[in-house]
């Protein structure tokens, strides 16, 4: 079946089976092997997109599902070489170590900023909570959601700092 | 050398240099790799426990369009190792099957589609057997033998401090308990999996593969696959998780290697994740009977503890889990605390589960539960506070090196300071004034302790095992310099913190170092990373390697300079005359003269800059430490535990990299908070394993995890660098942490935990039930 | 893990679905697929044929039509979470919603599409029972509507009709002055309820309940109306004692059953705990 889906602002056209998940036409098809599987439940948020600029699990969308649709995957955060503020903040922070979860805490985490783009801890927590993560234990996520927070609505580089050193505030 | 160096990096926050690649989704997991012409392959798993396989049909499954093969043992007749224990598992179930997940038949296919299709078309007739899930009953043969050649117990041993009986029998008090861990796995959040290719260009075998351990993979393909050892190139790119369980070898890896190889196709495979829960490596399983003598003030003089741990089907080559889980737990048994004589008695068994095999911390977490419930067991029995009775056992700073009654020395560590630094990072005595309060609302809120001691950098010599470390430096003409290590990084860095050690040697950016792993084209020898021996061992190499460099780059600069070799420093790019720092050369024109302006090359130098160093720390094992502190609350109505506080002080000598190190650490506990609350691969009683998804396999989540704060105190371990090991304590601790916290808010309704992980179910019918007997009473 | 083959069809109406279910035996409905795919990549379910019905417009939205709040069956949990509408006349509908999974689920996951696949453990029948639920539904004989009462028949298994598409879900609204709320233990790995209970109330201002509703999932085979409950407080000065008597009946009219997570026993114990809990906070005044 032909599909037309607009990706990272491109448009392409494939022709696929029914059956075929978009995670795997993403990773297979378009070779955006950014976006990874970790579970086949719907668990783990590794295969986190943005569909229509909602974060959803791909390994529980038929890539036909998305026909006509707009999809954002990891590898469409980056703008003219720039890393995200998410990406640097992760980055900063020390929010990844095997990076195997990090595409999809990075789509989970640019979708609640958007919808929320100033969250307590709790809700960052409770936003993310669709999405396991091994290594990190979280802590250094949160703290990443959050100095990416900071970043995106323009605070100083002192209070960036801050948080980057002392931790999430009790907000 | 006498020069004392400035570490402008070591301890340093360096952000990461694998990053980059990671956070923009450029990074390359095995299933990320693609050749043209890749097969796949589907395995057909034992949906018994124990059966005679009667007959295989694989007729539709071989008319499935795009199939190229099906595979079952008569097709690819090999089997792992079965030393020493005269048990080795076929790669593909031979005759009977053992556990639920064992791989029967193997189908090759143009894609993943067709082969799971195909899959579902194999026909296998099985005549059950009576299935051996009770470890006590296997060690009586009931209800039979898993390997009909051999008894279910293949391990016995024991261990007993000369003055044991006398201690424990002429003590005031005695208290008994028993232990019970589940099966748990690491569940690395990239499943397993590997693809094997014929190289197009030199037709040697290439395998990728997820792996702590590539020179371990490629030695155990060779050897299986009948190929000289030059002729299996490893390359494990990046690795989504480790945790222990990719550093066994698996029968999956030799059917896609085999396939390779007589299929003349690139071959992949990548389990999915109820394959990884059925057949990765478990874990824990073990049961500790446990008797303690103590006095009046809380000393313990004695423990006894008899350990029966189930391995599973099969034992993986060179790692029997459930002999690593009992071994080390009783190793470690008395922790931090001088406990002069024990007397264990070990007992392994093979039963129809899945093989048993490492995850981070092996038999540690259990150890160091036991050890701290012994210690709260003795104060509750005596009405003492928890804290008292761990500060009248403790090892003090005076009795380094400590010898253990099991035979273990340990280096110096901060075991008094770390508690003490916990307890005043909570305000202990508020905390306990606080929780009466909370008690007469009806909050029951505990805080639970565990001072561990983390074992780290196993460096035995035996036979066998690979006590040491090697880096290889190549700095190139234009003084940037590419390293390769042996180990088998999964996440922790290593291309950061070797980076750093390395750059401090050589006085150049941590970001002129790249360092090379996975690859055993590249990669010098190595044991692959395990047992929290990377940054210790492999560390050490790196800082030796670095140091050989450095002697050369100090020679030719002095013979440049007309100076002093001893007076030459290496720094920021520059080697330069001590206190002339006008008199210098950058490292790299010193490079560059190496390479390419070789007569101006000291008489006798070699050209070029490349060095290999090999590094064995001097003792057989360096010894982290520190204390956990959590403080929960249980729902006493839904037995739901929430984790308010988490207090870590941590020491592993000098640090490399605060930044990583802590990561780890936050990592650690939340792996603890789900081996003590959530984590538990259940079988039935027919062997059926009833956990096959995340969503019975449950994880911890961020809301599952609160905020911790970790510190630091740093006792240098005799290893080059003063590193020890610190990859597993958090995970050593934390579950004993929790467990404590969670028995001491129950304390009201005498609750004590003995059994991991602890069930909200569970709680409920303590409390009901002490309820009832109150009532009664 | 992959779902073995099937075609489909994405629909533009809901007449056209309702024909190409009826062309095609094997066929199912897909909305969001939240429920239905994890089903069919554990090849549990290998329907035929999907017809894709998220692209009908007028499936969504939330709209208040004399005493009842219609919400068309493809409005997502999240829209339901965070719509003014939902949140004003019926929070406990908005509390359900802004809990059920996570973030992602509940950005695919729709009303209709749930209450269709009747998963046991689901949080929306509770509400959907505490609140008269009416299905608005379209099938080959036509528009009909089939009530909630009877509609939960077991596990995965209701009383729509064959070859139907629920078009929209209306809930009626409870008298002014109710008070209402759903409380639930989750799943730790799906977030599924446990135990989840929606309750409404009214306390008029003499302390005499005069409205109540009482609604359990995740329980059993089948959500309920824990009418024991309701029974026990209708008509009844709010006390303490009164609420921790009548949630002692939370069971009572519940077919209770364990898993692997939580045992029969327990979880009777935790439909006590739950409808108790959700009570104090719908009758609690002040």
């Amino acid at each position: 079946m032909k599909i037309r889906v607009k990706v990272n602002g491109r448009w392409y056209e494939s022709d696929v089976e029914p059956r075929t998940l978009l995670a795997y036409w993403l990773r297979e098809d378009l070779k955006l092997t950014g976006t990874h599987i970790g579970c086949d439940t719907t668990s783990c948020g590794a295969c986190t997109v943005l569909l229509d600029g909602k974060a959803v699990k791909s390994c529980t969308v038929l890539a036909v599902q998305a026909n006509g649709r707009e999809v954002m995957t990891v590898e469409g955060l980056e703008r003219n070489g720039q890393l995200h503020p998410l990406q640097s903040a992760f980055w900063e922070c020390h929010a990844l170590q095997c990076g195997y979860c990090t595409p999809g805490m990075l789509m989970a985490s640019y979708a609640l900023l958007q919808e929320n783009p100033n969250p307590t801890e709790e809700e960052i927590r409770e936003g993310l909570s669709g999405n396991i993560c091994r290594c990190t234990g979280y802590m250094n996520i949160v703290k990443a959601v959050q100095t990416a927070a900071r970043k995106m609505s323009g605070e100083s580089q002192e209070a960036l700092e801050e948080v980057a050193a002392n931790g999430a505030s009790a907000d | 050398m006498s020069e004392v160096l400035k570490p402008q990096f070591t301890g340093a926050r360096v952000t990461r240099l694998e990053d980059a690649r990671l956070l923009r989704g450029q990074a390359r997991y095995v299933d990320d790799f693609e050749y043209p012409g890749t097969l796949e392959v589907a395995f057909l798993r034992s949906n018994r426990a124990a059966a005679r396989i009667q007959s295989v049909d694989v007729t539709e499954a071989l008319a499935v369009p795009g199939v190229k093969a099906v595979w079952t043992f008569a097709d690819c007749p090999i089997t792992l190792p079965d030393r020493p224990f005269q048990v080795g598992q076929p790669v593909l179930a031979r005759d009977e099957v053992r556990f639920v997940g064992e791989p029967v038949a193997a189908v090759i296919a143009d894609s993943r589609y067709r082969a799971e299709d195909a899959v579902e078309k194999i026909r296998v007739q099985y005549e059950p057997l009576p299935a051996v899930v009770d470890s006590r009953a296997a060690l009586a043969d009931q209800p039979r033998r898993v390997h009909e050649h051999r008894p279910n117990r293949f391990l016995h041993k024991t261990h007993v401090t000369d003055g044991f009986n006398e201690a424990f029998q002429s003590a005031p008090h005695h208290l008994e308990l028993t232990f019970r861990w589940n099966r748990q796995t690491g569940v690395t959040m990239e499943t397993r999996g590997c693809l094997a290719l014929p190289d197009p260009v030199s037709g040697r075998l290439t395998v990728y593969a997820g792996h702590q351990s590539p020179h371990g993979l490629r030695g155990m393909l060779a050897r299986l696959l009948k190929l000289p050892e030059h002729q299996v190139r490893v390359v494990v790119p990046e690795v989504g998780g480790g945790f222990g369980i990719k550093a066994m070898f698996y029968p999956e890896y030799v059917v896609v290697a085999e396939a390779a190889r007589r299929l003349g196709r690139p071959v992949k495979w990548i389990g999915d994740r109820m394959e990884s829960l059925l057949a990765d490596a478990h874990a824990r399983d073990a049961i500790h009977e446990v008797a303690v003598a103590y006095d009046d003030e809380g000393r313990i003089l004695a423990v006894r503890d008899h350990v029966i741990g189930d391995t599973g089907a099969y034992a993986f080559p060179g790692f029997p889990g459930a002999v690593g889980e009992a071994n080390w737990a009783t190793e470690m048994l008395t922790g931090p605390y001088k406990i002069p004589h024990v007397s264990i008695e070990i007992e392994c068994v093979f039963s129809n589960k899945a093989p048993l095999g490492p995850y981070r911390g092996v038999g540690g977490p259990i150890g160091a539960q036991v050890q701290e419930a012994i210690v709260d067991a003795v104060a509750r029995a005596l009405g003492k506070d928890p804290v008292e009775v761990r500060r009248a056992n403790l090892i003090g700073p005076e009795d380094f090196p400590y010898h253990t009654p099991t035979g273990k020395v340990y280096d110096p560590g901060s075991y008094g300071e770390s508690l003490e630094r916990a307890l005043a990072l909570v305000d202990y005595e508020r905390f306990r004034k606080d929780q009466e309060q909370w008690r007469a609302q009806g909050r029951y809120v505990g805080l639970g302790l565990c001072v561990f001691v983390e074992p780290s950098a196993m460096a035995e010599s035996e036979a066998g095992s690979i006590p040491y470390e090697a880096v290889t430096l190549r700095m190139e003409p234009s003084g940037v310099v590419t390293a390769a290590v042996g180990t088998g990084p999964t996440g922790q860095g290593h291309e950061t913190t070797f980076a750093q050690l390395i750059a401090d040697q050589l006085g150049i950016d941590v970001k002129d170092v790249v360092v090379l792993h996975g690859d055993t084209d590249s990669a010098p020898f190595g044991g692959g990373t395990g047992g929290s021996r990377s940054g210790t061992i492999g560390g050490g190499a790196a800082i030796r390697a670095g140091q050989a460099l450095r002697r050369k780059l100090t020679q030719l600069a002095a013979h440049l300079l007309e100076a002093a070799e001893e007076d030459i420093r290496l720094e920021a790019g520059k080697a330069f005359v001590a206190g002339v720092p006008a008199r210098s050369i950058t490292i790299r024109d010193l490079a560059r003269t190496a390479y390419t302006d070789v007569a101006r090359l000291p008489e006798g130098m070699q050209p070029g800059l490349e060095v290999v160093a090999r590094y064995q720390p001097p003792g057989a094992a360096t010894y982290s430490n520190g204390t956990h502190l959590a403080v929960v609350e249980v729902d006493v109505e839904t037995g739901f535990v929430k984790v308010l506080d988490y207090v870590v002080v941590n020491d592993c000598g000098v640090l490399v990299n605060p930044m990583i190190v802590e990561g780890q650490i936050h990592g650690g506990v939340a792996q603890g908070i789900g081996s003590a609350l959530l984590e538990e691969l259940r079988y039935d009683e027919n062997g059926q394993l009833t956990t096959t998804s995340l969503m019975d396999y449950l994880l911890p989540t961020a809301e599952d995890v609160p905020r911790m704060r970790v510190e630091h105190i740093q006792t240098p371990s005799a290893s080059e660098g003063g590193i020890k090991g610190m990859g597993e304590g958090s995970l050593i601790a934390a579950p004993g942490a929790i467990a404590a916290a969670v028995s001491d808010a129950l304390a009201p309704f005498g609750v004590f935990v003995t059994e991991l992980p602890i069930r909200p179910q569970q709680i409920v019918a303590w409390v009901q039930a002490a309820k009832t007997e109150a009532q009664a009473g | 893990m992959i779902p073995s083959a099937f075609a489909y069809e994405r629909v533009q109406t809901v007449e056209q679905a309702v024909r190409a279910l009826q062309a095609n035996p094997g066929a199912k409905l897909l909305a969001g697929g939240h429920s239905l795919i994890p089903l069919m990549k554990m090849r549990l379910a290998t329907p035929t044929r999907l017809v894709d019905i998220s692209g009908i417009r007028e499936l969504r939205g939330v709209w208040k039509k004399d005493d009842r709040l219609v919400i068309g069956a493809l409005t997502t949990h999240r829209e339901i979470a965070t719509d003014r509408v939902v949140r004003t006349h019926l929070p406990a509908l908005a509390e359900a919603a802004s809990r059920v999974g996570d973030l992602q689920v509940r950005n695919r996951g729709t009303i209709g599409g749930n209450l269709a696949h009747a998963d046991p453990s689901s949080d929306l029948p509770a509400v959907a029972l505490a609140f008269d639920a009416v299905f608005d539904v379209l099938g080959p004989e036509g528009m009909q509507t089939v009530p909630i009462d009877g509609y939960f028949l077991g596990p995965l298994v209701t009383a729509l009709p064959e070859n139907s598409v629920i078009t929209a879900v209306s809930l009626k609204l409870p008298p002014s002055g109710t008070r209402s709320t759903y409380v639930k233990y989750p799943h730790p790995a799906s977030g599924y309820a446990v135990v989840g209970v929606a309750a409404a109330a009214r306390v008029e201002p003499d302390g005499v309940i005069d409205f109540v509703r009482v609604a359990v999932t995740g329980a059993g085979d089948v959500p309920y109306r824990a009418q024991a409950v309701e029974d026990a407080l209708l008509g009844q000065h709010v006390s303490d004692d009164l609420i921790r008597e009548a949630a002692a009946h939370a069971a009572d009219d519940g077919s209770i059953s364990g898993d692997l997570f939580a045992s029969e026993a327990y979880r009777r114990h935790l439909c006590s705990v739950y409808v108790e809990r959700a009570l104090r906070k719908v009758l609690s005044r002040g």
